[in-house]
Parts: structure tokens; C-alpha cells; sequence
């Protein structure tokens, strides 16, 4: 990307030398004017993204990060502008002992275990569910390098393949979620495909519940020893990275099926820049087609490879709309984002979800370096 | 030397191998199917064939998958729910159609419903039951309103934004551009309760403002992105235009707009894609009582965030027809602007 960048650049500074070059030798003035007028509409022209980009991002993020410091309550908060007006008065304190104490709601996040009844605290519970659901990123991208290989043969009608296969990305999350919420119910169509729906003494295997209450071993899961098979099983209940397992599942499905589409598009347009010359000489040589794919073709794709991984790692830690609209927010499906929207939005503790939110832009921050560290490496 | 003997050798070598009739056997029908072995060798023809074949195969089952879920939206849209005993049934078990559906007309008698009921349902009532006076009408206008005027607004700045970031030699350009593109890297949730805080004190939630404001003042990626495209536009248009004495606004208008409206084209679309399903964004900052929801949101609604209940508790068929009404002017769009979009898509993937 950045050298793309670098090369467009270099070739405009040098076509911008060149024509100004020419008038330069003549005459004087008017050149001033010029550099004047450039430097003015230059401004003019990018000042409305300037300004947006600047309050809505930059000015933004100060204010989360100075909230997080105070006990700002949206609800009974009054103006925010005001408070961060007179911060000094109102940083947070520690609710039990008293005293002043700005970095309460980060320690908060990294101690406080009472919210759940997991061996872990609120923040981890959240932040595994999220690192869960990227379990589908590495799914995701073989399903789609496979399709791709596949559209980018010489066939008749691809195009046709890749229009239908990203119909899915343009849909809205909530239509799709209804229907993966209805077609995975207990008497729905996925049920009837796998030959579930003789499961809880005949209501059907249910995807999309929490947590089980009756301890019935994988016995019951596996319907062995003729026992009454039931989606209520002890797996479900007791290790808590269990709990709402086939929800978690259901969701992967989903975020894959309905991303799949534009991954297949990147990987398409990589395949289609792979240099045909080398791949040919490769065949001349006696390589066969999997040789080609992993030792020819890998390699011209890695850019494109690189660039999803690192996108759709920070979309993965964003997640919010799937989980919470298949089961609401819950501690035991819900993405990080939830824990900021819970506290900070809907309990009204802003400075709390300023903190959270501040934890995630470090997570963001610190995994995409260290996919770029390892991108580094690689090339050495 | 050893190359030369291995070459006159191995032919020796392949003569003298015999095979039993079984693996002889094996190799003929691997040929067949295009696939060589020591015994047989495959033609080229019949592999490619093979291979077409296979990849059909695949590539019809996978769209199946694609499809399917989109079939099943509509079918269930089209169940007849009437009947209170048996309506969640009739919905959960669909495959291909409902057992009982609305054209069919075997709903009771009671009811006077027709083929479109439930669309009927959730036009009229829907969402009247869970938001006081906000009729369909409403929603769909405020949908609208978000997902063109910040649109619109917002790709013509960011236009002109990448037209000097691309083309117009000024100080210290380079270093807004990055400057700006930094801002990419701060995720949005985590700005999240600064932005409503912020919203609510500038009270831009209850009337919408909220999803109209920001999005007008463009956006860095899309900037980003027509930035790529004016490059490979020549300077040497600028500089004719400029000759003739046209200023930099009229060479905007008359130049860069027209030669770039494929780019500006293809963002513009993404993004009203975009704003036409931001559920977030209306879910998060406009409060649930307010008449400024947006579809999506108010399709959530109807079945109590994805807790159930509310409306859905009673008729589930009317929120999925309104999940069809949501997804249908986006799939319309799609279709008509399918290779636009799918071109920049590849553009990007090839630029990156």
C-alpha cells in the first residue's frame, strides 16, 4: 500500500517539477501567483474533510481519553464540555476507600471479578468471546482462496459467480440475522438437514441457548447408549469457555457466509496481477499444479493475504451487531464492543466505557504492529 | 554427463516397468478423467474439461449456499402466521415454502388478508405497536435522509479533498494527508461514549442530526481511494485548463467531477450501502423513543433486540417481511451498478 503511495507521489512531484519548470525560465511573477493560488485552493478544497476528521476522530478521542479519568455520568452528568471544563474537581475516586484515584476504571477492568461466574474477569470474558469469533478469519480466507482459485479458471459466467457471491455483503446484518436466527431454531430447516429435531424429547436441538442445567454427559450429545438425546448436555455447563458454544458457532457461520463475498473479490483481483509469464515457465518445467499454486502463486499473493489478515483483524475486534442481535447482550456471547456500550452508554457511566474503550484502542493498536513486526521479519 | 545418461536411461527404465492389469486398469480410467499417471498420460483437452466441470460443480454448490438463505427470507415472509396455535411452526419449518402460506390462501376465514399480508402488516401496524405514532412511511423516510444527504454531501468533499490532495501542489500536503489517514487507525467503538457524550450536549440525537452531520464532511478513505483514481488522470488537463484561465473551483466542477464519477460512483454507492444498514449507528446514539430511528433499527425493535418479544412474540412473519423490504432496495441497487462496484472492489484489492 505505502509503496504504491510512495510511487504515485514521486511520479506527480516529478510531473509538478517538470510543467513548473518550463515557465520558470521566462518570467517571474505570475509564478508566485500561482504558488499562491495553489496554496490557497489547496486548503479550501480539503478543509470540510480537515474539520470532520479532526472533531469527529482527533478531538474525540482527547475527550474519551480525558473522560476516562473523571466520574462523568451521562445520565446525571449534565454538559460534557463543561466537565471536562473543570476536570480537576471531578476526578474519579474510589468508591470504597474514598480517595482520588484517575486510574480507577483501568484497574477496574484488569481486578474486578464479581460481575460473572467465570474464573475470570468481566473484561477477559468479553475479550474471549471476541477471540473466539476470529476463529472464522482463517476459515473464512481458505474458503475464499479456494472459490477464487476456482472463479479466476477460464470459465464462462464467472462474473456472474462473483456478483452472486457478494450479494451477501451488501444485505443488511439484520435481515441476515433473522433469518440464521429462525432457519437454526429448534424445528428449522438446518435441524431437519442434520437430523436434529428429535432432540429435548422432540422439540429439537437448540443452537441458539446459553448455558445447560442438566448434566447429561456427550453421551447425550452423541445420542449413544439410546439415552434421550438433548442440547441441555454438562458440556454446555460447566468449563465456561463451553457455555453458549453452538450460539458462538452459529454466529461464526454467519460472519463467514455473509463476509465471504468481498474476500473472494481481494483475492480474485491478486490472482488476476499474478505474473502468467512465470507460472507458464514453472509448467514448462515440469510443475505440477500444486507446486504452481504454493510456490508461484503464494507468493504474488502475500500482499493481498496481509492486508485481509490485518483488516479483518481489527473488524474481528470490533464485533458487536451478530452476537447481540442473536442473543442480546450477554457476558457469555457478547464482543468487547458490548462491554463499552453496556457501561458506557446504556448504565450511563461514560468514563468507565471511555476506559474500556481506551484498553481496545491499545489491542487494536498493539496486535496490528505486531502483524506488521511479523510482516517485517518475513521479508528479511 | 549425468544428465545425458539419465535422459537416455529413463525411457529404458519405463519400457522395462510392467504394471499389473489392475493398476493398468486404474490408470486408463484416471485418464479418462483427466488425471495422468505412469501408465497413461492424459490429454490436455480432456483435463481442462475435467477440471471445468468440477469447478461448475463447486462453485453451483457454494452459490446454492449464498442464495439459499435469501430464498428462505422470502418464502418465510410469504408464511401465514394467522392462526396463534400454530404460526411458529408454520414459520420454523420451512424448507422450500411455508405449509401454510399466504398465497395459498388457506389462512382461517377470519382473517381478510391477501398474498402480501405480512408485508400489509408491516406497513400498517408493525411498527406502530412498538413506537407509539412511527408508521413504516416514517422510518423509511428517515432511512433515506441518512443514507443520501450525508452521502451525497460526503463524497463530493471528499472529492474535492483527494482533487487536492492529487493534483494541487501546496505546504505541508503530504503531511495532512498522513496526518488525516492516522485517523484510521482509531477504532470507532472506542470513541464511542466521547462521540454520544459530545451528541447529546450538542442535542443532535432526538432529531437525527446525529446520522447526518458527520457523514457530511466526507470521509478519509473514500478521499483515499479517488485520490488513487485522480492519479492516473494526466496533469497535463489540469495545466490546458489552466492555461485557458480557469480557476481551481471551475476546474473541479468541469473537469475532475466528470473524468472521476466512476470512482466517485462506485464510493458513493458503498457508502449509501453502508448508511442503509447502519443499525449501529441509529442502535448506539438515537435514544429508542425517538420518531429519528432507522429502519434497521426499527425492524430490531419489533423483536426486542434480539431477545425476542415486543411485536415478534406475536407475529414473526412481519418482522422477516421486513427484513425483505430492507435488503430488496440495496439488492436493486446492486444488480444495476454490480459491475461498477465489483471493478472498484478489484481495484482496491489490486492497489493494496
Amino acid at each position: 500500500m505505502e509503496d504504491s503511495i510512495a510511487v504515485n507521489e514521486a511520479v506527480s512531484e516529478e510531473q509538478a517539477v517538470a510543467v513548473e519548470a518550463v515557465p520558470q525560465k521566462k518570467q517571474r511573477k505570475p509564478i508566485n501567483q500561482a504558488k499562491l493560488q495553489d496554496n490557497l485552493w489547496g486548503w479550501i478544497f480539503c478543509i470540510p474533510l480537515i474539520i470532520g476528521t479532526v472533531w469527529f476522530v482527533y478531538i474525540c478521542l482527547v475527550l474519551a481519553f480525558l473522560l476516562s479519568f473523571t466520574n462523568y455520568n451521562i445520565i446525571n452528568g449534565g454538559d460534557m464540555f463543561k466537565y471536562i471544563g473543570e476536570m480537576g474537581q471531578h476526578i474519579m475516586t474510589n468508591p470504597e476507600t474514598g480517595a482520588s484515584s484517575p486510574f480507577y476504571w483501568y484497574s477496574y477492568a484488569f481486578t474486578n471479578m464479581t460481575q460473572t461466574q467465570y474464573p475470570m474477569n468481566e473484561l477477559g470474558a468479553y475479550l474471549f468471546n471476541t477471540v473466539f469469533y476470529m476463529i472464522g478469519i482463517p476459515i473464512g480466507m481458505i474458503l475464499s482462496m479456494f472459490f477464487a482459485v476456482c472463479m479466476s479458471r477460464d470459465i464462462k459466467g464467472g462474473n456472474a459467480f462473483r456478483v452472486l457471491y457478494y450479494l451477501p455483503c451488501v444485505a443488511s446484518t439484520i435481515s441476515i440475522v433473522y433469518t440464521f436466527k429462525l432457519m437454526f431454531s429448534q424445528q428449522g430447516v438446518i435441524n431437519g438437514i442434520l437430523g436434529l429435531k428429535d432432540f429435548d424429547g422432540g422439540g429439537g436441538f437448540q443452537w441458539i441457548n446459553l448455558r445447560g442445567v442438566t448434566d447429561i454427559t456427550w453421551n447425550g450429545l452423541i445420542r449413544a447408549n439410546g439415552g434421550t438425546p438433548t442440547s441441555e448436555s454438562a458440556f454446555m455447563n460447566d468449563p465456561y469457555w463451553c457455555q453458549g458454544m453452538f450460539t458462538k458457532l452459529v454466529i461464526i457461520i454467519m460472519s463467514v457466509w455473509k463476509g465471504l463475498g468481498g474476500t473472494i473479490i481481494l483475492y480474485i483481483a491478486g490472482l488476476s496481477g499474478v505474473n502468467a509469464a512465470t507460472k507458464e515457465a514453472a509448467q514448462i518445467d515440469g510443475a505440477n499444479g500444486w507446486t504452481i499454486f504454493w510456490k508461484v502463486t503464494m507468493p504474488d499473493l502475500y500482499p493481498v493475504i496481509f492486508y485481509n489478515i490485518v483488516t479483518s483483524v481489527i473488524g474481528g475486534m470490533q464485533i458487536y451487531m451478530e452476537p447481540t442481535l442473536f442473543i442480546g447482550e450477554q457476558y457469555i456471547t457478547s464482543g468487547y464492543v458490548s462491554l463499552i456500550q453496556v457501561n458506557g452508554i446504556k448504565a450511563g457511566k461514560s468514563s468507565q466505557g471511555a476506559a474500556y474503550g481506551m484498553i481496545l484502542a491499545v489491542i487494536i493498536f498493539v496486535l496490528t504492529m505486531f502483524q506488521f513486526w511479523l510482516d517485517s521479519r518475513n521479508k528479511d | 554427463m549425468e544428465n545425458l545418461e539419465n535422459i537416455v536411461e529413463e525411457p529404458v527404465v519405463q519400457e522395462k516397468q510392467e504394471y499389473s492389469s489392475i493398476r493398468y486398469a486404474f490408470g486408463a480410467v484416471l485418464a479418462f478423467f483427466g488425471i495422468s499417471s505412469k501408465t497413461h498420460r492424459a490429454s490436455k483437452k480432456r483435463a481442462k474439461f475435467v477440471g471445468d466441470v468440477f469447478t461448475y460443480i463447486v462453485l453451483l454448490f457454494g452459490t446454492f449456499l449464498m442464495v439459499y438463505p435469501f430464498w428462505w427470507m422470502i418464502a418465510a415472509s410469504f408464511a401465514d402466521t394467522t392462526d396463534g396455535a400454530t404460526s411458529t411452526q408454520v414459520i420454523r419449518e420451512i424448507v422450500w415454502w411455508p405449509t401454510r402460506s399466504t398465497v395459498e390462501g388457506t389462512f382461517s376465514s377470519t382473517h381478510k388478508g391477501g398474498i402480501f399480508w405480512n408485508y400489509q402488516l408491516f406497513f400498517t401496524e408493525g411498527l406502530t405497536v412498538v413506537n407509539g405514532d412511527f408508521t413504516f412511511w416514517r422510518a423509511l423516510l428517515n432511512n433515506l435522509i441518512y443514507s443520501i444527504v450525508p452521502v451525497v454531501i460526503g463524497v463530493i468533499t471528499s472529492a474535492s479533498a483527494a482533487f487536492s490532495f492529487a493534483k494541487i501542489n501546496w505546504i505541508g500536503r503530504n503531511a495532512v494527508f498522513y496526518f488525516l489517514l492516522a485517523a484510521i487507525m482509531v477504532p470507532g467503538p472506542s470513541i464511542m461514549t466521547a462521540q454520544y457524550a459530545m451528541y447529546k450536549s450538542l442535542k443532535w440525537q432526538e432529531n437525527g442530526l446525529v446520522l447526518i452531520i458527520p457523514g457530511m464532511f466526507g470521509s478519509i478513505m473514500t478521499a483515499f481511494f479517488i485520490r488513487q483514481f485522480l492519479f492516473g488522470l494526466p496533469t497535463s488537463i489540469i495545466e490546458a485548463a489552466k492555461i485557458d484561465g480557469a480557476g481551481y473551483f471551475r476546474i473541479f466542477c468541469g473537469f475532475i467531477l466528470p473524468l472521476a464519477m466512476p470512482a466517485i460512483m462506485a464510493q458513493g454507492l458503498l457508502s449509501f450501502m453502508g448508511c442503509w444498514n447502519n443499525y449501529m449507528g441509529s442502535y448506539i446514539m438515537i435514544p429508542d423513543t425517538s420518531n429519528a430511528v432507522n429502519l434497521p433499527h426499527a425492524i430490531a425493535k419489533m423483536d426486542g433486540y434480539g431477545g425476542g418479544g415486543r411485536y415478534a412474540n406475536t407475529n414473526y412473519a412481519a418482522v422477516i417481511a421486513g427484513s425483505v423490504v430492507c435488503v430488496i432496495p440495496v439488492m436493486i441497487l446492486f444488480a444495476c451498478f454490480q459491475k461498477l462496484i465489483i471493478g472498484s472492489l478489484m481495484l482496491t484489492g489490486s492497489k493494496e
